[in-house]
């Protein structure tokens, strides 16, 4: 945690925005603006204030403001980060810089063109892969799993798919094919699930050249996380997991799911007693 | 094709490999003194090299050092080539580039090793 005192006075704030609007640049550019901020104003609503009063054409991506959509993502001082979790006071700085993402193309002013985090995310197959197809389809009870089994692979399902780690990723600046830490520790995410048995199938996309050996262990990934995701950590996980299965040592998964009937779940719902009252009327 | 997992596998295991010959190789070669009781010179005449070298044990510590050193070093460079922002096209010829490169460099070395063992002194 950075216990760093930062001043946190009200104050002119100087805003140097990278400008682009394909239709009519040609190139990228800075643009100052000035704009008073207040204590607990974040970078996102700066530049809804920047938009309202002084720069009506600005676009940028954002949906809920609280951290979860995960669409707000720009390169703010240097780092990528959410605009919405970001306040302007705390960076500490009286010029503040705001860019859109690296390591991505940019469709205009400050929006990045996902594209590449979405095509890598799909490439590993993000979902439960069972051959127990029938079950799958029209399930006649529940796929069960441990609270062990969860937390196995639990921090890995926070990711909310906002590509701050792509763009802090040095390997994928200068090899845009590695996969990245995003789609590698949801590749982790869902074969180190119980439920799963698509390893194989994840097989041409992870275990390739541009799969979890290319990471070079800078671990920027797991800094830029807004949600205290671990992907450079997924990434050596995974490797083991790939390491293990060529050797045939792979967690050998069972074909056929632990499924408890749906009668034994609604039985249990029903015989399920409350626990004695503790306060009496 | 190989898998990625099974080349960076043998690329780590060449490390202990190469540090467990290595070790051998400066025993023989710069630790004469305290391992055999000769000088370095001596160690590294000719008459004694080539005495060496007819050992068998000898011989294939070179050629597993020669092939785990040609490994390491070739994958890694493969690594660093292959992160340039190569076309499908390019990025095959670096793969098969270094794999016939290193081949001839480790049919060069074995046959040095081999000529060394089989060496008779005076013809």
């Amino acid at each position: 945690m950075n216990m760093a005192v930062k001043n946190t006075t009200p104050r002119d704030i100087t805003f140097r925005v990278r400008r682009f609007d394909p239709d009519s640049d040609a190139a990228p550019f800075w643009q100052e603006y000035k704009l008073n901020v207040t204590e607990g104003m974040t970078v996102l609503e700066a530049l809804h204030e920047l938009k309202a009063h002084q720069a009506p054409t600005l676009a940028w991506r954002s949906s809920c403001r609280m951290g979860v959509c995960g669409s707000c993502g720009m390169f703010i001082n240097e780092l990528p980060q959410l605009a919405c979790q970001t306040q302007v006071l705390h960076l500490g700085t009286d010029v503040v810089s705001v860019a859109p993402l690296p390591n991505y193309p940019n469709v205009k002013d400050l929006v990045p063109n996902l594209e590449p985090l979405i095509e890598k995310h799909a490439a590993i197959k993000p979902f439960v892969i069972h051959p127990n197809s029938p079950e799958v389809e029209e399930p006649t009870g529940e796929f069960l799993q441990t609270p062990e089994e969860r937390e196995a692979f639990s921090q890995f399902t926070y990711c909310i798919k906002c590509g701050l780690c792509l763009a802090a990723c040095p390997t994928v600046a200068t090899d845009p094919l590695f996969l990245g830490p995003q789609a590698l520790a949801q590749a982790y995410r869902y074969t180190a699930d119980n439920r799963d048995c698509g390893l194989q199938e994840r097989l041409v996309a992870i275990d390739a050249f541009h799969g979890p050996y290319q990471c070079h262990l800078a671990g920027a990934c797991s800094q830029a996380c807004p949600k205290g995701v671990d992907p450079a950590l997924g990434i050596q996980l995974l490797k083991r997991t790939l390491v293990l299965d060529s050797i045939g040592f792979g967690k050998k998964k069972s074909a056929v799911a632990r499924v408890s009937p749906l009668a034994d779940v609604v039985k249990a719902i029903e015989e399920f007693a409350p626990p004695p009252r503790t306060v009496t009327q | 094709m190989m898998r990625e997992t099974r080349l960076w596998s043998l690329h780590l295991l060449a490390i202990p490999l190469i540090l467990v010959l290595l070790g051998m190789h400066f025993a023989l070669m710069h630790y004469a003194p305290v391992f055999y009781g000769m000088s370095v010179e001596e160690a590294r005449s000719f008459e004694v090299m080539i005495e060496r070298g007819r050992s068998i044990a000898q011989f294939v510590l070179y050629i597993l050092l020669l092939a785990a050193g040609l490994y390491h070093g070739f994958y890694g460079l493969r690594g660093i080539l292959r992160e340039l922002p190569l076309t499908p096209v390019l990025s095959r010829v670096v793969d098969v580039g270094i794999l016939v490169f290193g081949l001839l460099i480790f049919a060069l070395g074995t046959y040095v090793t081999w000529w060394t063992f089989s060496y008779r002194i005076g013809g």
